[in-house]
């Protein structure tokens, strides 16, 4: 490793690649289980392979990045460019959901009578929860600021204040949505608008979920001291994908919460 | 539209039907039907059943909508499930 | 109907497929001129022993076979959109006729004075006189008034199927839950036959669609004698 000429890393073996492509496929093939039969063993032992899986590569890269100092200035900015590049490709994959809710909305068919939203569709009240889950948003974009210019002022304390308070508020937010879901008078095979409302806020919800993992990672590690002044773009990533589920949120609650009730 | 419709024999001066309506000037003609149906069925509540001119609306509609569509949303009607607002 | 040995369109029967013929033609007219232009040129690209070494650009012929093809493009998309507008247009048409795609046969329904409605299914050969066409015709056809406007609406019950006429120059999809429209006249009395357009299922080949075009007082007769029925 020390005698290389050149500030590219180039990966060792690895047996993760192989086994997150198998374990994608059980996933896959449960979920369609799950779907067909209502059956949930195979999608939950995909899952958890899944997930040990993930959890192992991504401990790997933290190792190669903070322990052998694999990361030099170029490889993070080949990883600036993918993460600008996988947002990117996430905001087009959200894109299609609002795509399709405002096909659907902007001129109701006509088995919907014409009217948005559909007869017998509950709407939610836009300025109870989902106002509040708003407010969580914006407030956990500020804090995720907080910590990371606490980060790059060698303040330790304070970015662990932040990204602590980052994380609780991610977990409020989905809890607040999974009130909402278990308290919904509609389901998403209720019309259209049980459809693209579910879908999107669905994905939205996962994103947020990831995103709170991917926060509450970057504490575990800052908490070791895995980050320095200067070197710390895992958090930047986070905090880059924090931003980018508060900005659909955002759109979300404008367009379906708000506009579409 | 034939003015009357049980007039027999009928004569060339039958050959009537629902007009071009530039609400809707595209080969889509769904809308056309659907609307002339709520149309006849609004102005049937606002008026009554017996307001002549409403008919207007019924003549368009059985002229486009496919039978089957109309039995459908009168099906529907009655049983109060109809999604459009009338 | 197609008969022995066309290749080409059929004989049109409606103003609008005289248009679409004449567009048909244009096109094809400078196709064959491209053709020949190409072609020559290849020709002499195989058989000459010209050679050039340091020929690597040439900015005037470039301009020339990127603004020529231009403008030959041009010169079809104007007739086209012209034809495309035409063929939306609706005219205050006469009577309308819907039909309804079905699974494997179409149905036809004229509301406009009684209700008439009808299915119309293919003639299987083993019931065809001689003198019929095999595969084309139905039990019941439907029937027009020639020289009037009709406005036909298509929509099916089932799958996609596709109502067709080539010697009308009427080719519409019949979707589910959908009601297009297309309007057409027809210039002459006689019969004009028609095939599902859509991939339907195993018996796609075997709905065909039969207009029977006649005067409009024979219309008239036809459709009192269909109410009585």
């Amino acid at each position: 490793m020390s005698n290389k000429n050149h500030p590219y890393h180039l990966v060792d073996a690895s047996p993760w690649p192989i086994l997150a492509s198998l374990s994608a496929l059980i996933l896959m093939s449960g979920i369609i289980k799950w779907f067909h039969f209502y059956n949930h063993s195979l999608l939950m032992i995909g899952f958890t392979s899944m997930l040990l899986i993930m959890f192992q590569w991504w401990r790997d890269i933290s190792r190669e990045a903070t322990l052998q100092g694999l990361h030099t200035y170029t490889v993070t900015m080949g990883m600036r460019w993918g993460m600008i590049l996988f947002i990117t490709s996430e905001v087009f994959f959200f894109i299609s959901f609002f795509w399709s809710f405002f096909h659907n909305s902007l001129a109701p068919a006509i088995e919907l009578g014409m009217n948005w939203p559909p007869k017998g569709i509950m709407t939610f009240n836009p300025i109870q929860i989902p106002l509040l889950n708003t407010l969580i948003l914006l407030t956990s974009g500020i804090t995720v600021t907080w910590a990371h210019h606490s980060l790059m002022e060698n303040n330790y304390k304070q970015s662990t204040q932040g990204l602590m308070m980052t994380v609780i508020l991610g977990l409020y937010f989905s809890l607040l949505q999974g009130y909402e879901y278990f308290e919904s008078s509609f389901s998403i095979s209720d019309a259209a608008y049980g459809s693209s409302f579910f879908v999107a806020t669905g994905f939205h919800g996962i994103h947020v979920i990831i995103g709170t993992t991917f926060l509450a990672v970057c504490m575990a590690r800052h908490m070791k001291n895995h980050f320095s002044q200067i070197h710390h773009f895992g958090f930047e990533a986070a905090a880059w994908y924090w931003h980018f589920v508060d900005v659909v949120w955002l759109f979300l609650y404008i367009s379906i919460y708000w506009w579409g009730s | 539209m034939a003015p009357a419709q049980d007039k027999m024999p009928l004569t060339l001066e039958d050959l009537k039907t629902a007009p071009f309506d530039p609400r809707f000037p595209n080969q889509n003609q769904t809308r056309y039907c659907y609307q002339s149906y709520l149309d006849f069925h609004r102005c049937q509540r606002i008026r009554g059943e017996e307001y002549e001119p409403c008919n207007y609306f019924k003549r368009v509609f059985t002229s486009i909508c496919p039978n089957e569509w109309v039995e459908k949303w009168d099906t529907q009607r009655e049983e109060g499930t109809f999604p459009g607002n009338i | 109907m197609a008969t022995w040995k066309s290749l080409l369109l059929q004989d049109s029967a409606s103003p609008l497929m005289e248009q679409l013929s004449f567009f048909h033609d244009h096109t094809l007219l400078i196709l064959v001129i491209i053709t020949i232009l190409v072609g020559q040129m290849m020709m002499g690209l195989f058989f000459n022993k010209y050679t050039h070494r340091y020929l690597l650009e040439g900015q005037l012929i470039e301009l020339i076979w990127t603004i020529l093809p231009a403008i030959t493009l041009i010169f079809i998309a104007l007739p086209s959109l012209r034809l495309i507008y035409i063929l939306d247009e609706t005219i205050n048409p006469l009577i309308s006729i819907k039909t309804i795609g079905h699974q494997w046969y179409w149905s036809y329904e004229y509301s406009d004075f009684k209700n008439i409605e009808f299915d119309s299914y293919l003639i299987p050969q083993t019931d065809m006189k001689n003198s019929s066409f095999r595969l084309l015709d139905v039990d019941n056809r439907m029937t027009i008034p020639y020289l009037s406007q009709v406005r036909m609406l298509i929509s099916a019950a089932d799958v996609i199927h596709s109502w067709t006429i080539p010697s009308l120059g009427v080719k519409v999809d019949a979707t589910p839950g959908r009601l297009n429209q297309v309007s057409f006249t027809s210039n002459r009395t006689g019969l004009m036959f028609g095939q599902c357009s859509e991939i339907c299922g195993a018996n796609h080949s075997f709905m065909p669609i039969v207009v029977e075009s006649i005067s409009p007082k024979y219309f008239i007769k036809w459709i009192s004698t269909m109410i009585e029925i």
